[in-house]
């Protein structure tokens, strides 16, 4: 059968209930969503663009180290795939950074984040996720909707359609990349759920949302004159239908457009925070001006009721973390210097509002890379074992969860795929993951497809011994 | 567990008890548990088969643990007890089990046509009679030719044709007017988009290089023909499936299995051969089963069918009838296409030559400049640069990176230096060149499937716990008669297993076929499918609102000889399409929201290109050339953001701007970005098989037809058209609604114009309101 909330979005689609419940926010939630459950309202997920070392970051290996430079046996390699190494002459690389210990908790984090690292506290790493996928694009596609194919709904999408909206003025998940993308859209569509729920790009600039602004020329009063124009020719029309309120819903779909142009402008507009605030990103600053103004916009849409926040950090066309293939130094030192200070000042700013504990924090990437060395500086594609962390929500940071072998080769203890990583994110929001379905080709489908058994949402909530 | 029940149901037929739990076993289980079906494998031959289990089935029906059947809801209470006594009363077995398969499910069953009723309307009008409801009045003659015009052709009727076909008394008027309709080659772009919908049509393969498929476009506009010639639907499943085995001398016919090289991909991606491959047999198997027989098998990829009685087994008997597969070029003329090939081989001999030439021009000038600007750099900088790229430090990489632009020559500073003689030379290297590439064109190629030879990987079942991997033949669903498929004959070039396979679909016997064909052609013409789940009808389907109706266009589909014309003659000419909007009885709106038993003609919005095409078409820019490679239009630059690719290689913009406003089926299909315009009106992703289009209503898509550059550049077209005209207003409405505007739109239009006006400064602008504002209109986006 299906169920409440699909039913009562297939049928009211005839009527053009769709419309009006999802643009208006007038829905009620997903029977499979117990607000009083969830642990947070908001998810800030930022996707970590080409592929983390691993090793270098969150899981130290001074195994890995010790032997570094030596050879690798062929038993090693055995069932591996990776996008250009040639394992049989492969050689063991060790981290060229220390792993200081931080806060109460004593987690272990690499110098490339000293901002970071002052939230160590806060922090619960993963440090044994796995997956099979190599390459980039359906590496993304498996970490963003759990299907390496392209076509599966994303994360922020069932988490739209599970939690609906809490701003009308404003698209309940909100998408920031740098532009160019390894997976296409694809990592954030909607897949075979309504298009509705697909992620809404925001670009930096005065019109955040694609056609946002009005055409060149056109005045805010002349804008306005055409759009009661409109609206006068629509009521003309629908006086004589007034049964379909699909009509209706269009002629208000003009009117939420129009106060979104006047509304997602000020959204973006940062120079209404202090100056203060600013530098805690380090919007004054070349380096981190651009990811820090994300991390800003960030905290400005969770503020206003935007549920679900992905940050795309890096690029298909510019820098990103893949660039650790040929400079695995030069790479990791210039993605973590354009990202550690805006993700710290995130965590302080979020604290310091009291938002925190409402918003969960993911940090995560579609794999990490290979302890082996790619050529004489690199690092390769490695999904066997991987480290991410979460933040916020009430979690009990300062710690990790999981671990990989002593070289970092593959996750042994507490494996976490993306089921249960998803499972995990669904239930802090307050959604049972085996709850929340669509039926789409008779299946009844959820995010987690038929995983997600791996869940780990109590170890996140353990109080420390 | 229901094989338990079929057995169960053979055992004690002479009591009353047995007689009734026999009957709810027939009805509720026994599609997927017949002794062919065996779900779950098990079989039951003995009395003590069933009495060993009869504990779980009687878990099972009590719907409390963890297995509940049957698995689409639980058994009448009623229906539990009876079953519970009679096992009770000892599950005695009688008889021996059945030899075939009869599912008692609606789809399953061999399509008979109901002698009771002649017409469509007669089915319409008898379910409605049961609400005490009649059909809608038949809708005005100008609201018939737009929904007829829209449903035909994805355009709307020009005011000529308005007028021609209102000034038409004549009683066969309609009639004339759908014939004319079909005749046309608009349609067979419509309704070709329809089935590139369901091919999960793209012109590039996706994931992160979304590199060009770069002869798709042949199989769209083989689709586009195939339509508007009216190709009979079983000849066009032979062509599709199997058109290399069955019309081995007809490369026209062979183009149809560009079905399976038109969807995402990851060819491109090397050292993922084998997963590639194994996604390529999962996409094939899914594709043709939900798109030929509107079943879902892709369920029993992973496990037996939880509700459809595919088990594991009958899911790889029909991936291995693709198992042999290899993609390949079809040669639409075999002369031309041997001379296109020799002439690319020469040509690419020719090119490393020239690049040689080119080198041996170039190459000196540029290290004589290059080493004087060395000289000027500091020591790091050029050891930087000259130490070779493996042995760089990090920081000497850094370096290199940071000062290569200074290192570098220009071109310009290059050509620069050269002498006139040398000037001569590279002017009759580019002047071969332009002549190597004067008519550079895509070659006389279709993409297609065929076989690796006679001889065919073999297909498993994959191991499960405690079983190894099961070897099986290509064969038919169990549950429609099964059969394996014959081995070829020796000298077969081919496995001749999709032969098989197309031939099997394509055969009035099928029960599923026709009825998922003529499911899908209603559904495109009412909105709304007589079974509306059109590529599923196995059991979670539910009953069709009109069964027999559905069957009775089965067969009658089958009887015109698959004529798809015929269907949309036949259903065109019908009471039920040409109702009103507005029902007669006013309660059946809030009875019936989704009208499903049509006691009106329900409303719809345009599709995403239709919305293009009627604005191309009221603005009078329109270009109807049919066929050949895609057109990417000009877009904005904050359109083109999130392109995963450069844009210089990944939206190479047409030359030639006439191009740019044809109709958009034959835009480019990027599989990582969708023309935002079209994405925003719900255009699929074009992964999947996307069967039923959503129809969204959002703010984005609001802002995408108010404020997009589309848009503005065709109402400034329409603007100056309705400069030139004697009366602007009257122009308009012609253009963009194909009537006249009343006295009160010309009141309020003018009173308009004069304030945008005075807020723009100029007439033209005011104009250019008037008509973006006229794109944004209901009157303008809706059908009824």
């Amino acid at each position: 059968m299906l169920n409440r909330r699909q039913m009562f979005i297939r049928s009211a689609k005839g009527f053009g209930g769709l419309a009006l419940a999802s643009m208006l926010a007038e829905e009620t939630g997903h029977a499979a969503v117990d607000a009083s459950k969830a642990k947070a309202k908001s998810i800030i997920y930022i996707f970590n663009h080409g592929g983390v070392s691993h090793v270098d970051t969150f899981d130290p290996k001074p195994t890995l180290t010790r032997l570094s430079g030596e050879t690798v046996p062929a038993s090693f390699a055995q069932g591996l795939k990776t996008s250009r190494i040639d394992f049989r002459k492969a050689i063991m690389r060790g981290s060229p950074w220390q792993f200081p210990k931080h806060g109460h908790g004593g987690l272990e984090i690499s110098t490339l984040f000293p901002h970071l690292s002052q939230h160590a506290d806060k922090l619960a790493v993963i440090r044994s996720c796995y997956s099979e996928a190599f390459d980039h694009a359906p590496a993304m596609f498996h970490s963003c909707t759990g299907s390496q194919f392209p076509g599966r709904p994303s994360l922020g999408a069932w988490l739209s359609y599970g939690l609906g909206s809490e701003n009308k003025n404003l698209p309940s998940y909100v998408v920031m990349s740098d532009g160019a993308m390894k997976s296409g859209a694809g990592a954030y569509g909607s897949g075979f759920l309504p298009a509705t729920y697909q992620g809404t790009i925001f670009r930096s600039g005065k019109s955040p949302v694609l056609n946002l602004a009005s055409p060149d020329k056109v005045t805010t009063q002349a804008q306005r004159e055409t759009l009661d124009f409109i609206n006068d020719l629509n009521r003309g029309h629908y006086a004589s239908r007034e049964e379909d309120t699909a009509l209706d819903a269009r002629i208000r779909s003009y009117e939420l457009a129009f106060r979104m142009q006047a509304e997602a402008p000020g959204v973006v507009d940062i120079s209404t925070e202090s100056e203060a605030t600013q530098k805690l990103y380090g919007i004054d600053q070349p380096m981190t001006a651009d990811f820090g103004r994300k991390c800003l916009l960030a905290r400005r849409l969770v503020e206003r009721g935007v549920r679900s926040v992905q940050l795309f950090f890096g690029t298909n066309l510019g820098d990103d973390w893949d660039d650790a293939h040929n400079d695995l130094l030069g790479s990791h030192n210039k993605m973590a210097k354009k990202s550690d200070q805006p993700i710290a000042a995130l965590l302080t700013d979020l604290a310091a509002r009291g938002l925190l504990d409402q918003t969960l924090v993911v940090w995560n990437s579609e794999f990490g890379r290979t302890p082996l060395a790619e050529g004489k500086n690199g690092r390769d594609h490695h999904p066997y074992g991987y480290a991410m962390w979460m933040a916020g929500a009430g979690i009990q940071g300062g710690r990790a969860l999981g671990a990989t072998d002593e070289f970092g080769l593959r996750a042994t203890e507490d494996r976490k795929s993306i089921h249960d990583v998803h499972a995990t994110i669904l239930r802090i929001l307050g959604i049972d993951h085996l709850q929340l379905t669509w039926r789409y080709q008779s299946r009844d489908m959820r995010l987690t497809d038929v995983h997600g058994e791996g869940e780990f949402t109590n170890w996140l909530y353990q109080q420390k011994a | 567990m229901l094989t338990l029940l079929s057995a169960i149901l053979l055992l004690a037929q002479d009591t009353p008890v047995s007689g009734r739990a026999v009957s709810i076993i027939e009805a509720k289980c026994q599609q997927c548990h017949s002794a062919n079906v065996r779900m779950g494998g098990i079989q039951f031959t003995s009395s003590s088969d069933v009495q060993a289990v009869a504990g779980k089935l009687k878990t099972a029906i009590a719907y409390t643990g963890k297995i509940k059947m049957p698995p689409g809801g639980a058994l009448a209470a009623d229906e539990k007890q009876a079953i519970e006594q009679w096992i009770a009363s000892g599950a005695v077995w009688t008889a021996p089990p059945k030899g075939t398969v009869t599912s008692s499910h609606w789809a399953f069953r061999k399509v008979t046509k109901p002698k009771t009723h002649t017409t469509i309307d007669q089915f319409i009008s008898e379910k409605l009679a049961e609400k005490s409801w009649k059909m809608a009045p038949e809708a005005d003659k100008r609201t018939l030719i737009r929904r007829a015009t829209f449903d035909l052709h994805g355009l709307p009727p020009t005011q000529a044709e308005i007028d021609a076909f209102l000034a038409d008394t004549a009683p066969d008027a309609y009639q004339k007017l759908i014939d004319r309709l079909l005749a046309s080659p608009r349609y067979g772009e419509k309704w070709g988009l329809h089935w590139l919908d369901l091919a999960r049509y793209g012109d590039t393969s996706g994931f992160e290089q979304d590199p060009y498929l770069l002869y798709s476009w042949r199989y769209r506009d083989y689709v586009i023909k195939a339509f508007n010639d009216d190709k009979p639907y079983d000849r066009f499943i032979l062509e599709t499936i199997a058109g290399d085995e069955i019309f081995p001398e007809d490369p026209e016919s062979q183009q149809g299995t560009g079905f399976y090289t038109v969807g995402a991909n990851r060819d491109m991606l090397y050292k993922v051969e084998d997963i590639n491959r194994e996604e390529s047999l999962t996409d094939f198997t899914d594709t043709t089963s939900s798109v030929f027989l509107g079943l879902t098998a892709g369920c029993a990829r992973c496990h037996d069918h939880k509700f459809d009685p595919v088990p594991q087994r009958d899911y790889f008997r029909m991936q291995a009838v693709f198992a042999p597969f290899l993609k390949t070029r079809v040669f639409l003329h075999y002369n031309n296409a041997r001379g296109y090939d020799l002439s690319e081989n020469t040509r690419t001999f020719r090119l490393y030559e020239v690049g040689a030439q080119l080198s041996a021009i170039l190459d000196p000038h540029r290290t004589r400049l290059r080493e004087a600007r060395l000289a000027k750099l500091p020591k790091e900088v050029v050891d930087a640069y000259r130490t070779p790229e493996d042995k760089k430090t990090p920081e000497q990489k850094a370096i290199n990176d940071a000062n290569i632009k200074n290192i570098e020559p220009p071109d310009d500073e290059v050509y620069a230096q050269l002498n006139p003689e040398e000037n001569e030379r590279l002017r009759k290297i580019e002047r071969r060149l332009v002549g190597m590439y004067r008519n550079y064109a895509p070659g006389p190629f279709s993409p297609g499937l065929t076989d690796v030879g006679r001889e065919s990987p073999r297909t498993f079942v994959p191991a499960k716990a405690g079983s190894a991997p099961q070897e099986v033949r290509a064969g038919f669903l169990t549950v429609l008669g099964g059969g394996d498929i014959a081995d070829p004959p020796m000298d077969s070039p081919t496995t001749l297993r999709r032969k098989a396979l197309a031939e099997w679909i394509a055969s009035p016997e099928n029960p599923l076929t026709a009825r998922v064909m003529a499911n899908r052609i209603w559904q495109y013409h009412f909105g709304r499918g007589l079974n509306p789940t059109p590529s599923d009808f196995g059991t979670r389907a539910g009953s069709p609102s009109h069964p027999e109706l559905l069957d009775w266009l089965a067969s009658d589909f089958v009887e015109r000889k698959w004529s798809i014309k015929a269907m949309h003659r036949l259903i065109m000419n019908s009471a039920a399409y040409k109702q009103s909007a507005r029902p007669a009885d006013p309660r059946s709106l809030e009875m019936d929201p989704e009208n499903v038993l049509l006691s009106r003609f329900t409303r719809r919005r345009l599709q995403s290109e239709e919305v293009r095409d009627a604005v191309l078409q009221a603005a009078g820019t329109l270009n109807l050339k049919m066929g050949g490679r895609p057109v990417v239009p000009p877009l904005a630059a904050e359109e083109l953001y999130g392109m995963s690719q450069p844009v210089n290689s990944a939206w190479i913009v047409t030359e030639d701007p006439k191009e740019h406003t044809r109709r958009s089926i034959y835009l480019i299909s990027r599989r990582n970005f969708r023309v935002p315009l079209l994405e925003a009106f719900d255009r699929p992703e074009g992964v999947l098989s996307c069967s039923r289009r959503e129809s969204s209503t959002t703010a984005p898509q609001s802002l995408s037809l108010l404020n997009g550059q589309f848009t503005m550049q065709q109402a400034t077209v329409l603007a100056s058209k309705m400069e030139a005209a004697p009366d602007p207003i009257a122009y308009a409405w012609s253009a963009v609604f194909g009537r006249k505007p009343t006295a009160q739109e010309a009141e309020r239009t003018a009173k308009f114009l004069a304030a945008q006006t005075k807020n723009l400064g100029t007439r033209q602008a005011a104009l250019t309101e008037l008509a973006r504002g006229l794109f944004n209109v209901n009157e303008f986006l809706y059908v009824e």
